[in-house]
């Protein structure tokens, strides 16, 4: 069970942090957040670009773990496995989330 | 493969009023450009990876070791080889897809578009009280913001020469950026299916030379 | 006992009963796995031939073959059949049939549910073909968009047939992944650890999971809209504070894993059979189960790529367009792999392996353009037109179709012990592959000159006449083939031709045994070491057949099934399962679900409670049925080892299940808040006039009842294991889920006009949902507390009591959810 959940957390965060920041976004959009402004900067970027960064923390942290002697599991194939899913994970954060920082919102 | 591509190309011909390979518009011919780069792109791949296998079949026997392999096939062409062409089409597609945005400026002019089974209504800010049926009148050469709506079930509003299309949903208004390089008729076809009425569902987008447009805004055509 | 009498005397226990009777009574795996494949190719064939008459019509420009409102329905019940009736029973048959023989085991882990997954897709396939005799088929397109399919513009039946239809053959595929997660988790020889799993396991855990996750927000949806159509609640409408774009989100958030659902079984055929087409071992094992699970996730994270023209601004469609890009990837690794293992061996051009070639092809093909849709300024353009009708038939024909031929001519001789004796095969390979390109590469052209999807006619000025007209001939051409392919399988079931044993000279344990397979698979268990024991070890089959492994004494008395399970990661023997025998009771309780669809079908609604409760009735005597008078000790396997019965332990196979079901159902409610937030933010038409009227006292009492309930029945399962009196534990629990159940129901009675906006009917859902749950534990508790009256050997026999825990944990953790969404907005707001 606790192998399970090793080879699966990684990909596991990637899907409740993509689908967070689409709903943020969404969010945003839907009740005219993105008219506020902090200082110069409105406020949408800031807010996306933190959750962005945020997530790709965890998945670092994450990996981290993957690899520590601490959390590794004791099967060198579950070791393998795992490790491929929290890079997955890690790079699946990176690149489908990469439009919160570039891509324009809200239209 | 290619040459039944380029057989039936001759055969379907590029003159249709339809075809997004024939485009009269900017979206449209960016769009078709990317298109035609895609192409190329997937007929190196495919014809690489077809080699690959036919290779595999005529080939002296030989052994490398399986971390050797699985470096060469699923690190270097499985990872590496993927993930590099495609984070260039990835980038190059959303670089096109903002350039495509409806952002507003001076230059656009609105229009709005309502789509019923089996009919489109359009109307024209800049012309109170005017309504067309099924035929949509704009100015070429300047870009042109279609506000989409729907009063029943969804549909799509496309005119393939001149750019993408976009959906008319019920209690949403959609925009779509458009424009046509040159006067002239354009065939518009509702792109979502909608029941019975399907088939022929479509309309006809008019673009008017400067003098043409200014003279539809006074009312004097139309 | 020497090999012929043990071989008589297992028969004779596992054996179906003889004759017509057997097939309504079978609960053996190698039989349902058969039923499944064969009524799975019949509804291939019936979609073939509605695929046929789509052809026909679009071969000539102003066709009269058919008009409209019968096109419909024919393209409709086309891509209907064949996604549900035909590719998922596929891969449940498929897995049904090979998964015990690959595993090392004599059966699945509840074989009853798999016979009741088989009648709840032959009784639901059933419904959708009579309505397709009387011409009142379903006709708004295979994804059924709102506000189409409401009643307003499709006021007929049509639509019901698919809501309900669907919703019941959905049952099996929800039943058929429980079945198969749990089989492969625990239901597998002793020392098979995770990296010792054939690789078509570890395609068939993930892709069942998948089930799990990916099934329920279409149910969901499908309830929804039958809600809607039947009794007014406005989820999709949007001047009454619904949104159609709901029910696209929930259909595609099933509707892209679905794709996977169906590709990755054909991905686990091919990792299995092209590494014994080229006499060698699949290269890199770990990486494709990794890419396998990457594949599986990331395709979740891909829905709004159907989506890209409903006007979701353009960062929201980047997510997907990138996602749908990377999802590439591991896509991509798992064809150089294969690549890779054929460099590695030696190919040989058998049959199976040319359609694997075809499935190179055709797949990768169907890949670029893949990508080409992901990109969403090309999207623009190709959506709803007959390129995207060429993409998805190059997946689904290039990565389905042709990898379950090459499955179907490998295991032919499993399936019937004979071997191929007139060698058609080749030439219906030709046809197929010709065939299909031309159909297909022409309808990628013709879609970029602007012809849409779903059309009945066009003219002939529109200047694609030629290119229909060819595309038409291919599709003739590819029918053909499959004809032919029919025709052979029919030969080959009829002509004796005894085969071999092992004929491709295979190296994983299904082809350890004699073929056709016997009921009980294995005559004794073989203890695994490799990934390919019997490439390891050829003399295995006999060892086996003498009684070398576990469990080779079949019990002295009584005629119990017996197999046992293993520890999930590491493969050491766990506990002994015994299994129920033949049974009418599956086919049955399947019937009266039906009745249950029927009656909502027809709007006849008095049968409905009746039904309801048929169905509790029979679900209570399923299990009922399981239980022991006596004190069930510890059950030698053989080799010296000695293991505790499955009803004697926490984690029973049954505490497993209902895990798995609780996770798809879990997936089912988190899609119904998903729905409401999505309403919220997005719909127009909110916040709605009126809000719930949040009451403390209400929220307390619902609370209350939650923690009483759970608290109780963990008092109840200490007090058992100590060997007291459960009984007033018991009574405290139903109290608490007594209480949750009237809070629902005021919850529901309170919903502010539930047809007047779609807030109220959202909240009369969430409640209906509470209540449900309350109910089943309420019943599950009454059971338990029936179990003791009756005296059962509960104290050592606690294995439902953890069943019946995890059940009412549930019913309190959704409760709760539920009580915050229906008070908390009032009460902030
Ligand atoms: C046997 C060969 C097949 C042929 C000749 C064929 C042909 C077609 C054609 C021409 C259409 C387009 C109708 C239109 O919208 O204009 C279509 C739609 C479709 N096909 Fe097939 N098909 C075949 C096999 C399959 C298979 C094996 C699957 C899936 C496993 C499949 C799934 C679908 C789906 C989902 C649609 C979309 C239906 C809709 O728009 O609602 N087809 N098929
Ligand atoms: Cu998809």
């Amino acid at each position: 069970m606790k192998d399970l959940l090793r080879i699966l957390i990684a990909p596991l965060i990637w899907f409740v942090a993509f689908s967070s920041i689409y709903g943020l976004h969404g969010l945003i959009c839907g009740h005219g957040l993105q008219a506020i402004q902090i200082g110069s900067l409105s406020l949408p970027r800031p807010l996306l670009v933190a959750a962005y960064l945020l997530a790709i923390g965890v998945q670092m942290v994450v990996l981290g773990a993957l690899y520590s002697a601490q959390f590794r599991s004791r099967s060198g194939f579950v070791r393998f496995v795992s490790r491929a899913t929290g890079w997955t994970g890690l790079v699946a954060t990176i690149w489908s989330l990469l439009p919160a920082a570039t891509t324009s919102y809200c239209v | 493969m290619s040459l039944t591509f380029l057989t039936l190309f001759t055969l379907g011909g590029c003159q249709g009023e339809l075809s997004t390979l024939s485009p009269a518009g900017p979206a449209a011919r960016d769009i078709a450009t990317l298109w035609w780069g895609m192409l190329v792109g997937a007929l190196l791949i495919l014809s690489f990876v077809m080699l690959l296998i036919l290779m595999a079949f005529r080939r002296p026997a030989k052994t490398a070791d399986e971390a050797q392999q699985v470096r060469v096939w699923i690190v270097n062409l499985g990872l590496i080889f993927p993930v590099s062409i495609l984070l260039a089409l990835l980038v190059y597609g959303l670089v096109i897809g903002e350039r495509l945005l409806p952002r507003s400026s001076a230059e656009v002019i609105t229009v709005e578009a309502e789509a019923s089974r089996w009919s489109w209504t359009f109307s024209y800010p800049d012309r109170p009280g005017l309504q067309t049926q099924d035929v949509l009148h704009i100015p070429a050469g300047r870009p042109v913001d279609i506000e989409i709506t729907s009063t029943d079930v969804i549909h799509s509003f496309w005119v393939p020469r001149v750019a993408g299309k976009m959906d008319a949903v019920p209690g949403h208004v959609n925009v779509l950026r458009i424009e046509a390089d040159r006067p002239g008729r354009y065939a518009g076809r509702s792109a979502e299916f909608s029941g019975s009425g399907y088939a022929s569902f479509g309309f006809t987008l008019i673009a008017h030379d400067p003098t043409a447009w200014e003279s539809f805004l006074a009312g004097e055509t139309g | 006992m020497n090999t012929l009498e043990r071989h008589r005397k297992l028969s004779a226990i596992w054996a179906s009963e003889r004759g017509l009777k057997g097939w309504f009574s079978t609960v053996n795996h190698t039989d349902l796995g058969r039923m499944f494949l064969v009524t799975a190719f019949f509804f291939f064939l019936v979609g073939g031939i509605l695929a046929m008459l789509i052809r026909a019509q679009l071969a000539t420009p102003h066709s009269a073959f058919a008009g409209p409102d019968i096109y419909n329905q024919i393209f409709t019940m086309h891509g209907t059949i064949m996604m549900f009736l035909f590719a998922i029973p596929t891969f449940e048959g498929l897995a049904v049939y090979l998964l015990p023989k690959l595993l090392g085991t004599r059966d699945l882990a509840f074989p009853r549910l798999t016979a009741y997954g088989y009648w709840c897709y032959v009784f639901g396939g059933t419904m959708l073909l009579v309505s397709m005799l009387f011409g009142i088929a379903p006709d708004g397109g295979w994804f059924m968009y709102p506000p189409l399919t409401g009643a307003i513009h499709s006021p007929g039946i049509n639509t019901d047939f698919w809501l309900i239809g669907i919703t019941f053959v959905e049952i099996s595929a929800i039943a058929a992944a429980v079945e198969i997660t749990v089989s492969i988790l625990k239901f597998r020889a002793p020392g098979m650890s995770l990296d010792k799993m054939p690789i078509f396991a570890w395609y068939a855990l993930v892709t069942a999971l998948m089930i799990l996750t990916g099934f329920p927000p279409l149910i969901l949806g499908s309830v929804l809209l039958e809600l809607e159509r039947a009794f007014g609640l406005p989820f999709f409408q949007a001047d009454l504070g619904g949104d159609s774009l709901l029910w696209q989100h929930l259909f595609w958030l099933f509707g892209h894993p679905e794709v996977y659902i169906i590709f990755l079984p054909a991905a686990g055929i091919i990792s299995t059979i092209l590494p014994v087409m080229c006499r060698t071992s699949l290269l890199g094992y770990g990486w494709i189960v990794a890419a396998t699970l990457g594949l599986a996730f990331l395709s979740f994270g891909l829905w709004v790529h159907h989506m890209f023209t409903t006007g979701i601004p353009h960062m929201g469609l980047a997510f997907f367009s990138a996602a749908s890009t990377l999802v590439a990837v591991p896509t991509s690794v798992q064809i150089f792999a294969w690549i890779g293992t054929i460099w590695k061996g030696r190919p040989e051009l058998h049959l199976p392996m040319l359609h694997i070639l075809g499935f190179f092809l055709t797949f990768v093909i169907g890949g670029l353009t893949g990508v080409m849709v992901a990109v969403v300024p090309f999207d623009w353009q190709a959506h709803d037109t007959a390129f995207i009708t060429a993409h998805l038939h190059y997946v689904l024909f290039g990565g389905f179709v042709f990898p379950v031929f090459a499955g179907i001519y490998y295991w032919l001789p499993h399936f019937t012990g004979r071997k191929r004796f007139f060698r058609l095969g080749e030439v219906a390979f030709a046809l197929i592959f010709i065939g299909f390109h031309i159909t297909f590469l022409a309808m990628h052209w013709v879609g970029l000159l602007g012809q849409r999807r779903r059309i009945s006619t066009y003219q002939p000025e529109d200047g694609w006449t030629m290119i229909n007209l060819i595309s038409s001939i291919g599709g003739f051409i590819l029918a053909i083939g499959i004809a032919i392919v029919l025709v052979e399988i029919i030969l080959h079931a009829m002509t004796a031709n005894r085969g071999k044993r092992n004929p491709w000279k295979a190296g994983t344990l299904e082809w350890a045994m004699v073929t056709p397979p016997p009921a009980y698979n294995f005559a004794s268990l073989p203890h695994v070491t490799s990934r390919e024991p019997l490439a390891d070890d050829p003399g295995l089959p006999a060892r086996l057949a003498r009684g070398d492994g576990y469990l080779a004494d079949p019990p002295t008395e009584g005629s119990r099934r017996e197999t046992l399970t293993v520890d999930i990661s590491t493969g050491r023997p766990d506990y002994h399962v015994a299994y129920p025998g033949n049974s009418r009771l599956p086919i049955i309780l399947a019937a009266v679900t039906g009745l249950f669809f029927l009656s909502l079908l027809l709007k006849t609604y008095w049968v409905t409670p009746l039904a309801v409760t048929g169905v509790a009735i029979l679900g209570w005597l399923w299990v009922w049925s399981r239980g022991h008078k006596k004190d069930m000790p510890p059950q030698p396997i053989g080799r010296g080892i000695k293991l505790a019965n499955s009803s004697t332990v926490d984690r029973s196979p049954g505490w497993w299940g209902s895990a798995f079901l609780l996770t798809a159902d879990a997936t089912f409610f988190g899609s119904l808040l998903f729905g409401f937030a999505f309403l919220w933010t997005v719909a127009p038409g909110w916040p709605p006039p009126a809000l719930f009227e949040p009451s403390a006292l209400e929220f307390a009492t619902g609370l209350a009842g939650m923690g009483i309930s759970a608290i109780s029945i963990r008092r109840a399962i200490g007090a058992n294991r100590v060997g007291d009196k459960p009984g007033a534990w018991l009574v405290m629990a139903l109290a608490g889920t007594g209480l949750v159940a009237v809070i629902c129901i005021t919850l529901m009675l309170r919903a502010p006009a539930p047809p007047g906006h779609a807030y109220g009917a959202t909240l009369l859902v969430l409640g209906g949902y509470g209540l449900f749950h309350a109910a089943l534990a309420t019943m599950m508790i009454l059971f338990l507390m029936a179990r003791v009256r009756g005296k059962f050997a509960m104290t050592a026999c606690r294995a439902e009591f953890s069943v019946v825990k995890l059940w009412v944990d549930y019913a309190a953790v959704t409760g709760v959810l539920i009580l915050m969404a229906a008070h908390l907005p009032g009460a902030l707001g």
